[in-house]
C-alpha cells in the first residue's frame, strides 16, 4: 500500500512536468500571406550577445511591424556554443522561427535531410521574389539538396580561394620576391632567410598543408573529389601522390624549425597584431589585404594557391533557415525577404543606429563610432546580403562590384550541389572520424614524416570500413549525377 | 483503508523531513526519472518531426541495436574498453588509498588552523576546470619553452616531445586526477572520522595501543562501511571516464590515442561531426547498463563476505 501511494504521487508529479513542458499558446492561425494578425518572428542568430542589441531591435522591430507586422526577437548565441546549443534546441523540438546555419555551425544538410528546416523553393517564389533577383545564383543553385532549397544564403564571395598572405615588413626588410611563389613547396628559400635573420620569428603560422580537393563531409575525413582530371570518382585524398609530396615539404620545413615544434597540438590562434611570423594561409574576398592590414596595423601582401572555386563549403558558408516547428514559415520568409532586399533594415542591424553606432559622411559612407565597437559589434557576414552594407570611408568604392567580379570568376566544382547523405554509413564515419582525428592533424601540420604516417593512416582507415563509405558515396553521386 | 490512513498519518508525522527531502526528490524525478524515456532513442533512426520531441521521438524508425554497432565495430574497441576500465580501477585504488590517508593524516594535526589550509590547499584544484588544468599541465610539459624540458636542458639532457611520447601518459594522467579530485574525496572520510567517538580512542590508549595501532584498529574499521559504499558507487560508473581529463589535458594530441583514448572520448570525436543523436544515447546506455550490472555484482559480493556492509 505503502508503495502505490509513493507511486502515485510519482505519477502525478510526473504529469504536472510533462503538462508544464508542453504548454504553449499557439495562437497560430494566422495562416498564408496575410499580415492582419501582428506575429512575434524567433530569430537565432551566431555571435557574441551584444549590449545594444534591445535598443536597435526597438528600431527594427518599429520597421518590421510597418512593413509586414512583424515583431523579430533576435537571440544571439556566442560562436563557441552555437552549435551545441541549436542541437538541443532543435533536437528538442523547441518552437523558433529561424535560425543561422552553415557548413561549420549547425550544420546545413545535416538538419535539412533530417527534417529541421523547412523546403523554401515554394516559400521563396511567393514571399522572396525581390531577394532572389539580388543573391547570386550560384548560391541558390549550387545550396540545393535534390532539388529543394533549405535555407537562405547570404550573399557575398561565392567563390573559396587559398592565398599565402605574408608579413610585409619583413618581405621588404630582406629584399625578397614574391612573385615566384605559388605554391607551399616555393616557400623554401624565403623561410631559409627568415629563419636565419629573424631569431624572433616562427617563419611560419601554424597551417594545415593545402590540398587541391573538394572534400565529402569534413575536412580531416579521407572522401575528396579531384578538381580537374578523372572528377567523377571519389578518392581517398591521403592516398594521392600530391598528398605525400605536399605533406613530405611540410615535414620538411617542420624538421628545419620553420614551423613551431608543438604544432600538431597547439590551438595557438597567431593574432595578426603580433608580428612574429612571416607567412600563412588564409581564404581571400576582394580587398582582403586592406582588411588584414588594418587590423594588423601593418601591411599585410597576398599570393594566391590556387583559383578561386564555388564549393559546397563555400555556397552553404552562411544561411539562415526557417525551423520546422515555425507556426509563421510564411512570415519568416518575408521577414527574410526584407532583410535581404531592404538597405535600410540590413544596415540597421549590422551597423546600428544612426548618430549612436555611426555616422554617415556626405559621400554615403560611414565611419564607427566607439559605440559600434564596443556595444553592437555585429557580425556582418552571418545576418545577410552583404552588397547592400553601407562602405566605411576607407573602403574601396568599387568594393561590392569587386566581389561581384570575383563570383562571376570562381570556377564551380565538379560536385557542386552534391551532398552526401551519411546516415547509411554512420557507423563507419564515426569509426573513421576517430582515425582521422588521432592522424591527421599532425600530418597536415607537418610535425610526423609523411613516409611512416601516411601509410599506417591509409592502413587503419581501410580497416575501419572506408570502403563501404566510399562505395556509399559513390553509389549516390552516380545517381546524382544523373539526375543532373 | 486501515493502512492508507496509516500511511496518511506516516506522512504527516514526517512532514519535516519530507519537505527536506522534497527538493533533492524533486530534481531526481525530472533530471533522472523522466529523461530514461528518452532511452528508446538509442533503438530509432532520429529524425525531427515538427511537433516537438515526442513526436520526433515516435515518428522515427525502429533500427535495433545498430546505433550501438559504432562502439564495438573497429580494433579501437578493445582500446577504448582497456583504458576506460583500466584507469578507472587504478583511479578507485589509488583514489581510495589517497582519500583515506590523507583525511586520516589530517584528522591527526594537532594544529587545527594548520589542518584547515592544509585541507583547503588540497580542495582547490577540485574546482578548477580542466581547460585550465590543461594549461597547467602544458606549462610543464611543453616542448620549448615547458619546465620539464628546460630541467632537462640544465643537465644536457636531450628534450622530450611528452605530447608524442603515449609511454609517459599513463602516469600523468593518474597523477593529474589524484591531486585534482583527492581533496575533495577526503572531505567526506574526515567528516566520517571526526564522528567517531572519542572514546574508543581513549580505550585503545589505555590498553597502550600507539598511533598507527590507533588507526588500524580503530579509523579503519570505524569508517569500512564508508570506504564500501562509497567504492561500490564508484564502480558504478567505471565505464564512464572523465571527458575533460583525456581530451582537454592530453591537447587531443593523435599519437597519444593509445594510452589517452577512452569510451567518451571516443564517441565524442566520432560524433562531433553529424550530431548523431541516436547513436550518443546508445553510448550513454551501454556504459550505464554495464556500470548498474557491476554495481549489483559488487554488492553481492560484498554481501557474501560482510551482509553489514552491503549497499542493499
Amino acid at each position: 500500500m505503502k508503495k502505490i501511494g509513493l507511486l502515485s504521487l510519482v505519477f502525478m508529479m510526473f504529469a504536472g512536468v510533462l503538462a508544464a513542458c508542453s504548454s504553449d499558446d499557439s495562437s497560430a492561425d494566422s495562416s498564408g500571406d496575410s499580415t492582419d494578425d501582428h506575429v512575434t518572428l524567433v530569430w537565432y542568430l551566431i555571435g557574441t550577445p551584444q549590449q545594444d542589441t534591445e535598443m536597435v531591435m526597438e528600431e527594427v522591430n518599429k520597421y518590421t511591424k510597418e512593413k509586414i507586422n512583424t515583431s523579430i526577437d533576435l537571440k544571439l548565441l556566442d560562436w563557441g556554443e552555437f552549435g551545441d546549443r541549436m542541437q538541443v534546441i532543435t533536437t528538442s523540438g523547441e518552437e523558433y522561427d529561424i535560425a543561422f546555419s552553415s557548413s561549420w555551425a549547425n550544420n546545413y544538410s545535416l538538419n535539412a535531410r533530417r527534417g529541421a528546416f523547412v523546403g523554401l523553393n515554394d516559400l521563396m517564389d511567393e514571399y522572396g521574389k525581390e531577394m532572389k533577383e539580388l543573391i547570386d545564383p550560384a548560391f541558390l543553385e549550387g545550396a540545393q539538396i535534390d532539388g529543394e532549397l533549405y535555407a537562405v544564403p547570404t550573399n557575398k564571395e561565392v567563390g573559396q580561394q587559398a592565398v599565402l598572405s605574408f608579413n610585409n615588413e619583413l618581405v621588404e626588410k630582406h629584399g625578397l620576391d614574391l612573385s615566384t611563389v605559388n605554391s607551399i613547396e616555393d616557400l623554401e628559400p624565403l623561410l631559409a632567410v627568415i629563419k636565419e635573420n629573424e631569431p624572433g620569428v616562427t617563419p611560419i603560422a601554424t597551417f594545415d598543408a593545402h590540398l587541391p580537393f573538394d572534400s565529402v563531409l569534413q575536412g580531416e575525413l579521407p572522401f575528396a573529389f579531384r578538381l580537374d582530371g578523372n572528377t567523377d570518382e571519389v578518392i581517398n585524398k591521403y592516398e594521392e601522390d600530391i598528398t605525400m609530396e605536399t605533406l613530405k615539404t611540410m615535414h620538411e620545413y617542420y624538421k628545419k624549425g620553420y614551423i613551431a615544434q608543438d604544432a600538431a597540438t597547439s590551438t595557438d590562434s597567431w593574432p595578426l597584431e603580433t608580428p612574429n611570423w612571416f607567412v600563412r594561409k588564409e581564404l581571400y574576398q576582394p580587398y582582403a589585404e586592406s582588411v588584414w592590414s588594418r587590423s594588423a596595423g601593418y601591411e599585410i601582401v597576398t599570393r594566391p594557391l590556387e583559383e578561386p572555386h564555388i564549393f559546397n563549403g563555400s555556397v552553404t558558408g552562411s544561411m539562415q533557415a526557417i525551423s520546422a516547428t515555425s507556426k509563421h514559415p510564411e512570415r519568416a520568409m518575408m521577414f527574410l525577404n526584407l532583410l535581404n532586399s531592404d538597405p535600410y533594415l540590413r544596415n540597421l542591424l549590422d551597423k546600428g543606429i544612426e548618430g549612436t553606432h555611426y555616422e554617415e559622411n556626405e559621400d554615403g559612407t560611414i565611419k564607427h563610432l566607439p559605440a559600434r565597437i564596443d556595444n553592437f559589434n555585429m557580425p556582418s557576414f552571418a545576418i545577410g546580403n552583404q552588397f547592400l552594407l553601407k562602405l566605411y570611408e576607407d573602403d574601396p568604392e568599387d568594393k561590392w562590384e569587386a566581389f561581384e567580379e570575383f563570383n562571376a570568376n570562381s570556377t564551380p566544382s565538379p560536385v557542386l550541389g552534391f551532398y552526401f547523405d551519411s546516415n547509411p554509413v554512420r557507423t563507419e564515419i564515426a569509426a573513421l572520424s576517430n582515425v582521422a582525428s588521432e592522424f591527421s592533424p599532425a600530418l597536415l601540420k607537418g610535425a610526423v614524416d609523411p613516409e611512416e604516417y601516411l601509410p599506417a593512416f591509409n592502413k587503419k582507415l581501410e580497416e575501419a570500413g572506408m570502403q563501404k563509405v566510399m562505395d556509399e558515396i559513390q553509389k549516390q553521386y552516380d545517381e546524382w549525377k544523373e539526375n543532373q | 483503508m486501515k493502512k492508507l490512513k496509516q500511511f496518511g498519518k506516516n506522512l504527516y508525522d514526517n512532514r519535516i523531513w519530507l519537505l527536506m527531502i522534497l527538493p533533492g526528490f524533486i530534481w531526481l524525478i525530472v533530471m533522472k526519472y523522466i529523461p530514461m524515456f528518452g532511452q528508446i532513442i538509442a533503438f530509432k533512426d532520429f529524425r525531427f518531426h515538427p511537433d516537438g520531441f515526442f513526436a520526433s521521438v515516435f515518428h522515427s524508425e525502429w533500427v535495433g541495436l545498430e546505433n550501438f554497432q559504432f562502439l564495438f565495430s573497429t580494433n579501437d574497441a578493445f582500446i577504448i574498453t582497456r583504458n576506460t576500465l583500466l584507469y578507472n580501477i587504478v583511479f578507485i585504488v589509488v583514489g581510495l588509498i589517497l582519500a583515506v590517508a590523507v583525511a586520516i593524516i589530517l584528522s591527526e594535526l594537532t594544529k587545527q588552523k594548520l589542518a584547515k589550509v592544509y585541507q583547503t590547499g588540497m580542495l582547490f584544484p577540485h574546482f578548477l576546470s580542466w581547460v585550465v588544468v590543461s594549461y597547467f599541465v602544458f606549462a610543464f610539459l611543453s616542448m620549448d619553452k615547458g619546465l620539464f624540458n628546460n630541467v632537462l636542458g640544465f643537465f644536457n639532457i636531450d628534450p622530450v616531445a611528452w605530447y608524442n611520447e603515449p609511454d609517459y601518459w599513463p602516469y600523468f594522467i593518474t597523477v593529474i586526477s589524484q591531486w585534482k579530485g583527492v581533496g575533495f574525496s577526503s572531505i567526506v572520510y574526515l567528516a566520517a572520522i571526526v564522528g567517531i567517538d572519542r572514546t574508543h580512542y581513549e580505550a585503545a590508549m589505555i590498553d597502550g595501543a600507539n598511533k598507527w595501532q590507533q588507526i588500524r584498529h580503530v579509523t579503519i574499521p570505524m569508517i569500512m562501511p564508508l570506504i564500501v559504499i562509497l567504492t561500490i558507487l564508484n564502480i558504478g560508473s567505471i565505464f564512464s571516464a572523465d571527458f575533460g581529463l583525456f581530451y582537454q589535458i592530453p591537447r587531443d594530441s593523435g599519437p597519444l590515442y593509445s594510452v589517452t583514448n577512452v569510451i567518451d572520448t571516443y564517441v565524442y570525436r566520432g560524433l562531433m561531426t553529424m550530431g548523431d543523436i541516436g547513436m550518443s544515447t546508445a553510448a550513454g546506455l551501454y556504459q550505464a547498463t554495464v556500470g548498474f550490472v557491476l554495481i549489483l555484482l559488487t554488492n553481492y559480493i560484498v554481501r557474501k563476505i560482510d551482509e553489514e556492509n552491503a549497499l542493499f
